[in-house]
């Protein structure tokens, strides 16, 4: 892998793949509500379906739904499995 | 009413948990007090309460919280809950024990929401529900280990099973402390220093208790807004001090948005580690994630959104044709039978021609309202609704909503007052008001009598492309009709009078379940209640009534129709017929519009007495009969056509008849300025439809 690594956010996460969270880029509001429903640092995600301009997917054992706009703010790494 | 608790009087518990915890289900089990249990988040938004009866003979309250997060009140909803919790809400004291519904297999997230609770206090009982659900998904709990790490009780329950609910009941009257680890979370270091300053800051200086300034204080460092927003609430020592943290905050690169929030969680997930065990299991992953990607699928989605309510529509037609049939011949015969022993007269009138028809009309269409809220309890139970409201914003957020106001518009199929009180948990406070102003645009149940009236009269059963109905057809176009005109509406509210960015969409989905039928026949028959009382009530006053101004004053004269002409209602009808000739309604759809601006469904025993007036000597026709029947004395054509009955749909379809809809828009709102701003739109919308359908229907005609 190269030294920079490129910058991955859960819009860009494929159907079935597990990331971990590693910061949330967005509004001091969107984070907050974000944080709530669960996607606080480190928590891992699962993402479930992947769609034109919304996505799926599962954190803390609850499915969310999102559009993509919130999340490319989600910033992720991906799991090894 | 009061009970002893660990020697200490309190007066009532209170109910709280994460939206789709199953919060609702657990209160109907504890009070038994029936009231619809939703499956998507945030349905509970009335205060209700209820009685616990417990096993020594007393009897304490339940107040019922609406589902929320935590304790940050981000939506109207919400801040409820919060208020209540925090002692700030007008005439309701803090809850003297709190039951905590936690959703087992979502723990860590609902924990935030105890930990916040714990922190406050007040002593608590968890409800671990959904053991079971957690247990299929491979989740072990250790939960002596939990409880003794959370330092509260816990009782795993299953309330949709009745589990554990009576162990609940009993842990009520044993001692119920307070947690030892209320506010053992760890903040780094420095931020702890600054925050415990604040804290005494604002409980020296702006005389908060202890409890308040503990939560104020992280709401104010985490807060969103800058100092200036706080500048009339605050003394300016506190202000001041707050000022400087914020520096201090970001001088050590610390996001003071999320600190308290990470904080929280970090002490949970190490309570977590100790006593939860995880294995994944495949299996429920993979159907459920195949259903999710069909049903909210760009083109699929959509398609089976549409064939859903398709087959919804034209099953609520013809499946209830048959009980429909028997209740009015039902009471075609009461008619009869008490037509036989009164003597003929104004009272014989009164009783078969106003109450019997004017009520029966009415209540005819009981099937078709219950065979609504069947599909749409259905759809909810099934967690189908939240994937909808998902599907749909794709088509909300072109009319600049969020796909969480669909929510409340598809409650709206039901009943305005529901839909209108489900945008509470909408965030965006102009968001809120634009779906709350095209709310009662969406076809509600008042209005089935009128399309189903109008429909069955004149529009004939004949099958178009192959399999559709067309009465069906006309029917979801009525439907469709609304659901556009409301969006339309939205999108021009959202870009003139409330102009705001709506935030994108995130919402949580609860879990495919198979529709509860006991939930759903309860809420049915509750429906079949409260329609029935109004039948029994107001439409049978409505029904006297107009029978009265019908009737009266007489002429001598043996023509019905004349009598009827230059009756009380005749006149008024004249009167007003000049500004509804332009629609193609005469002055008796005219009596029927003004009659029903109550209720709309008033519009249909209306029609029952007058025209049971007019035809009196030939009581065997029915209401549809005689509509059809009726002939137009200047062209000598029948009098209402297909046409006049598409107007009066639109009409209907358009119009804000609803004193109930205007009653709870103004308690939401808390002023006149919206409902009558509501009512003068629909009322020039409704009038501009119909003259546009009149116009473009007799131009096709011709």
């Amino acid at each position: 892998m190269s030294k920079i690594k490129k910058m991955n956010t859960l819009a860009q996460t494929p159907a079935g793949k597990k990331v971990r969270v590693s910061k949330i880029e967005s509004q001091p509001e969107t984070c907050h509500r974000l944080l709530e429903l669960g996607f606080c640092e480190n928590a891992t995600i699962r993402c479930v379906v992947n769609g034109s301009n919304q996505l799926i997917c599962e954190v803390c054992n609850t499915k969310i739904g999102l559009h993509h706009s919130i999340a490319n703010s989600i910033i992720v790494t991906p799991l090894e499995k | 009413m009061s009970f002893q608790l660990s020697h200490k009087e309190i007066d009532y518990i209170a109910l709280i948990g994460n939206p789709n915890s199953g919060k609702t289900t657990i209160f109907n089990s504890l009070t038994g007090l029936r009231q619809k249990v939703g499956n998507y988040p945030g349905v509970t938004v009335e205060k209700k309460e209820g009685k616990i009866s417990l096993s020594n003979g007393n009897e304490i309250t339940v107040l019922d919280l609406p589902g929320t997060y935590s304790l940050s009140a981000n939506s109207p909803d919400e801040k409820i809950a919060t208020d209540v919790l925090l002692g700030k809400s007008h005439g309701i004291p803090i809850p003297g024990v709190i039951i905590c519904v936690l959703d087992a297999s979502n723990l860590e997230r609902n924990l935030y929401l105890l930990s916040q609770i714990i922190d406050q206090h007040i002593p608590v009982i968890v409800a671990l529900n959904m053991i079971d659900v957690a247990e299929r998904r491979g989740i072990k709990i250790n939960i002596e280990k939990l409880s003794s790490l959370l330092g509260v009780t816990i009782i795993p329950t299953v309330a949709s099973k009745q589990i554990g609910i009576s162990e609940l009941i009993s842990s009520l009257q044993k001692n119920i402390s307070v947690s030892p680890f209320a506010r053992t979370w760890n903040l780094p270091e420095k931020v702890s220093m600054e925050y415990k300053e604040l804290t005494s800051l604002l409980i020296a200086n702006d005389h908060r208790n202890e409890k308040a300034a503990y939560h104020e204080a992280q709401v104010l460092l985490s807060s969103l807004r800058n100092t200036d927003s706080f500048e009339n609430q605050y003394s300016p020592e506190t202000l001041s001090h707050l000022e400087k943290d914020y520096e201090n905050l970001s001088s050590w690169g610390i996001n003071r948005h999320s600190v308290f929030v990470e904080s929280r969680y970090k002490w949970i997930r190490q309570i977590l580690n100790e006593c939860v065990t995880l294995s994944d299991n495949e299996e429920i992953h993979s159907l459920s994630d195949r259903m999710d990607a069909i049903l909210t699928h760009r083109i699929w989605g959509l398609i089976i959104f549409f064939a859903i309510m398709s087959l919804m529509f034209q099953t609520i037609f013809s499946w209830a044709t048959i009980p429909m049939n028997l209740i009015g011949a039902g009471f075609n015969w009461i008619g009869h039978q008490i037509g036989a022993i009164l003597p003929p007269g104004d009272l014989h009138d009164l009783i078969v021609n106003g109450a019997i028809g004017g009520v029966g009309a009415v209540v005819t269409f009981l099937p078709q309202i219950l065979f609504l809220f069947l599909f749409l309890g259905i759809l909810e139970d099934s967690g189908y609704m939240a994937r909808a409201a998902f599907v749909m914003d794709r088509v909300m957020r072109k009319v600049g909503l969020h796909g969480r106001s669909f929510i409340p518009l598809l409650s709206s199929f039901a009943c305005a007052i529901p839909g209108i009180m489900a945008t509470r948990t909408i965030e965006n406070p102009k968001d809120r008001l634009v779906t709350m102003l095209v709310a009662p645009l969406m076809s509600c149940s008042a209005r089935l009598p009128v399309y189903a009236l109008m429909i069955g009269t004149f529009i004939p059963n004949i099958t178009v492309f192959g399999i559709f109905g067309l009465p069906g057809l006309v029917l979801i176009s009525m439907y469709i009709l609304g659901l556009t005109a409301a969006l339309f509406m939205a999108w021009v509210f959202k870009r003139t009078l409330l102009k705001s960015k709506s935030s994108a969409f995130v919402m949580e989905f609860p879990p495919y379940r198979v529709p509860s039928i006991k939930n759903t026949f309860i809420h049915m028959w509750e429906r079949a209640k409260i329609f029935l009382q109004t039948a029994g009530t107001i439409i049978l006053g409505a029904s006297i009534i107009l029978w009265f101004l019908a009737t009266y004053p007489k002429v001598d004269s043996t023509n019905p129709s004349e009598r009827l002409a230059h009756s009380f209602v005749g006149q008024a009808g004249k009167i007003i017929e000049p500004a509804l000739k332009p629609l193609g309604f005469d002055w008796k759809i005219g009596i029927g519009i003004i009659s029903s601006i109550l209720q709309r469904e008033v519009f249909v025993s209306t029609m029952g007495t007058i025209y049971n007036i007019e035809n009196g000597s030939d009581k065997s026709l029915s209401l549809r009969e005689q509509l059809q029947k009726e002939i137009d004395p200047k062209t000598g054509l029948p009098k209402f056509t297909a046409l006049t009955a598409l107007c009066i749909m639109v009409y209907y379809v358009l119009a804000m008849q609803c004193m109930s809809t205007i009653a709870v828009m103004k308690r939401e709102t808390n002023g006149w300025t919206w409902p009558a701003f509501q009512f003068a739109y629909m009322t020039i919308l409704a009038y501009v439809g119909t003259f546009v359908t009149y116009r473009i229907g007799l131009w096709i005609i011709s």
